[in-house]
């Protein structure tokens, strides 16, 4: 299973820490930039149009002059009536940008001239010409152009018009009174009128740009369009019209800040149909003339800078991450490559093979740490395994010889089961059970003179190897003394004589030795500090045999040891056992005990001498619940038959 | 398996607790022959804590017993508790060693 390399982890985690940075760094600057964006085009957008304004005032204070110094002319009469025209044509002459220019005196001024005294001078074509001004049709001195210089009396710019008559050109005409003394009494005694061509308002306009499609425009002190790039606006429409059209009351408001002549730069609050999403709009207030210059451009345009660098940067981010992984890929498997080999050799070590090459590491790092661990424990586990193997080798050998030596021992004792098919006087059965390999618990049986049936049992102290030998000795010994003797007292004593000389190891045998008389049921024993056996007596009584005064074999030469008997009748059986069944203990220590073991017989008293010992063991299976078996256990039955 | 080994009256008193079986054997053999091979003449095993002596254990108390014998030293048993008076019964010990109720009797005699 590799679904997760552990570069594929890391570069996961460094991506994501590498995209979470970034995220943030991108938030801040785009942020920042964007403000400072934002601040620079405000600056600009203000510098434009007051750039804008000072030029086009430059213009108009510069025409503004002429009939403001030809005012006070007429006030100081400087000028003769029948000069004015000669004039007003110098004046024509010397000012392109004045298309026209006149003196209109109020209505009846001169009496002798009539109603009406206006001479006029304009031009026609490359000429100029010169007229009179005012009759029945047109009685100039209700037109506005007259008559708010009059009331105000102050100069005043007319609303940009259209000289029909002139040209088709955008004209605007700008009326100043003059004042002459009539009886040492300052009067108001006409208008000096200049018109002036607006295209070179038109062009100055039309220079402004700003960012892409971004553009400036002029609207009168009505809100008439003077100058916009939609030739359509010009004169035809004012910014409150176009509002109403386009149902834009943002619109509205900020063309009645403008023609209050006030100056702000803002989001505009409304849409347009030239650029569709969020516009931004900066003002101004001609002072002279009252008209009011907007600069307008959309905010996409506005940030179109951002945007690309945002773009380009993004680009260079992905590329840059993805670079990034290569790198981290290259060199985590260049780091890590030792990894694989060093799991593929633990594979092989683990399988066996010590002397597998480990990856080569070149580095003085972790990596060298993980080779000099590694190298150290296939040395350790390589010498180990040999030692291991030896004393496993070792340890089978014993083993073997152990199960050798047991198959010998069991040789040793009677083991075929019934014993005697050819003597019906007696029965036997007996097991025995080594808590080892070999053990120190012996049982031996045999016929003396054809009518005299032996038996014995004991237990040597110990257990293992040293009882079994103790045990294999006592046998023998038992076996070459009953060749002679018959009378159980004398083998025991002499057997004990034996075993006594030259134990310098203490070791003794606890000892039960029986002589039974097969045609008189006379039973002769000596037990030498063995458990007293258990009689069971054809009519169902159990009776254990009393506790011996002797002590068992091996301990002092010169021991005495004396014999007793008991007649048995045909159907008495004697059950003989070795400590290993009284004393098995179980987890909790508890002792199998004389009581259980005359329980179990008092309950099997009918039973024959394999089922009475089967049923013994199942009785101590139930006591030791699986507990080890700690001693030897040996049991015996004998049935006399008569 | 514990050994505690004190002075009393010229008796050098023995106290064992536990179990003596083929495990601890050896290591109770080595403590009592400790006590004899210093030279004490007369010992008491207290056998009051002893709650378990297997043949191998039987084995240790014979050769002390012998030990004593050889240099005509005294070795009293006392406090047997009846499982273990009853395995000194059945093994016939109870006829080789000399066992009394309690210390004091073990010290009179």
């Amino acid at each position: 299973m590799k679904t997760h390399t552990l570069s594929s982890h890391i570069i996961s985690y460094v991506l994501l820490f590498c995209i979470g940075l970034f995220l943030v760094t991108f938030s801040i600057y785009y942020y920042f930039t964007r403000s400072t964006i934002q601040e620079t085009t405000k600056e600009n957008a203000v510098a434009l149009a007051n750039n804008t304004v000072n030029r086009i005032e430059l213009v108009l204070n510069t025409e503004e002059r002429i009939p403001e110094i030809v005012a006070k002319m007429l006030e100081s009469s400087f000028l003769d009536r029948d000069s004015l025209i000669p004039f007003l044509k110098s004046i024509l002459k010397n000012n392109k940008n004045i298309c026209g220019s006149s003196i209109s005196y109020e209505p009846n001024y001169f009496p002798d001239k009539g109603m009406f005294y206006a001479p006029y001078v304009f031009r026609q074509g490359s000429k100029i010409r010169s007229t009179m001004l005012g009759n029945e049709n047109y009685e100039y001195a209700f037109m506005d152009w007259y008559q708010i210089p009059k009331m105000t009396q102050t100069p005043y710019w007319s609303e940009p018009y259209f000289d029909e008559g002139g040209g088709n050109m955008l004209m605007t005409t700008y009326s100043v009174p003059f004042y002459t003394y009539k009886k040492r009494e300052r009067t108001f005694s006409g208008v000096v009128t200049i018109d002036i061509s607006l295209e070179w308002l038109t062009k100055i306009m039309s220079t402004v740009k700003i960012f892409k499609t971004g553009y400036a425009f002029l609207i009168s002190q009505n809100g008439t369009i003077i100058t916009h790039p939609n030739k359509d606006y010009v004169m035809n429409q004012s910014i409150f019209t176009i509002a109403k059209e386009n149902n834009q009351p943002g619109m509205r408001d900020i063309g009645r800040q403008m023609i209050k002549g006030g100056g702000n730069f803002a989001s505009a609050d409304f849409k347009s149909k030239w650029h569709p999403g969020k516009l931004w709009i900066n003002y101004k207030g001609l002072p002279s003339s009252h008209w009011s210059i907007g600069v307008i451009y959309p905010e996409s345009e506005m940030f179109a800078s951002l945007h690309q660098i945002n773009i380009i940067l993004i680009c260079l981010i992905v590329v840059g991450l993805f670079l990034l992984s290569l790198f981290t890929v290259k060199i985590i498997r260049k780091l890590t490559s030792p990894l694989k080999h060093f799991a593929d050799s633990a594979r092989l070590i683990a399988a066996g093979d010590f002397n597998v090459q480990l990856p080569e590491i070149k580095t003085q790092d972790e990596m060298k740490e993980l080779y000099n661990s590694f190298s150290y424990m296939q040395k350790e586990l390589a010498e180990y395994i040999v030692s291991l193997k030896d004393t496993t080798a070792a340890k089978e050998k014993i083993e073997s010889e152990l199960r050798i030596a047991s198959e010998i021992q069991m040789a040793m004792i009677p083991h075929i089961f019934p014993p005697f098919p050819d003597l019906p006087q007696v029965d036997v059965f007996a097991v025995l059970k080594s808590a080892k390999e070999v053990g120190g618990d012996l049982y031996d049986f045999f016929v003396i003179d054809g009518n005299k049936f032996c038996f014995a049992i004991g237990d040597v102290s110990g257990k293992g190897v040293p009882a079994s030998l103790f045990m294999a000795v006592t046998r023998t010994l038992v076996r070459s003394i009953s060749d002679k003797e018959i009378s159980p007292s004398v083998i025991v004593s002499t057997l004990n004589k034996s075993l006594s000389s030259n134990n310098e190891s203490s070791m003794f045998v606890t000892f039960f030795l029986g002589v039974l008389d097969l045609a008189t049921g006379e039973l002769r024993y000596s037990n030498a500090g063995h458990n007293p056996p258990v009689v069971i007596r054809g009519n169902g009584d159990v009776i254990m045999f009393e506790k011996t005064k002797y002590i068992p074999v091996g301990l002092f030469e010169d021991f005495d040891y004396g014999e007793l008997s008991l007649q048995l009748a045909p159907g008495d059986k004697i059950f003989l056992y070795t400590d290993g069944v009284s004393e098995a203990e179980n987890v909790e220590n508890k002792l199998f005990g004389e009581d259980n073991l005359m329980k179990v017989i008092g309950e099997n008293v009918k039973a024959s001498p394999r089922d009475l010992i089967h049923n013994m063991e199942v009785g101590l299976a139930e006591h030791v619940k699986g507990h080890t078996q700690s001693d030897d256990i040996t049991m015996m039955t004998i049935v006399y038959n008569g | 398996m514990n050994v505690l080994v004190t002075s009393s009256n010229d008796y050098t008193i023995v106290t064992i607790e536990g179990r003596i079986d083929a495990t601890s054997s050896n290591e109770f053999e080595k403590s009592v022959m400790e006590v004899i091979e210093e030279g004490n003449t007369k010992i008491i095993l207290d056998c009051s804590g002893l709650n378990y002596i297997s043949s191998s254990g039987l084995r240790v108390f014979l050769i002390a017993l012998k030990k004593m014998k050889a240099i005509k030293g005294q070795l009293k048993l006392c406090n047997l508790q009846p499982v273990i008076q009853g395995i000194f019964d059945v093994s016939g010990f109870a006829t080789i060693f000399s066992i009394f109720p309690d210390q004091k009797s073990a010290m009179e005699r």
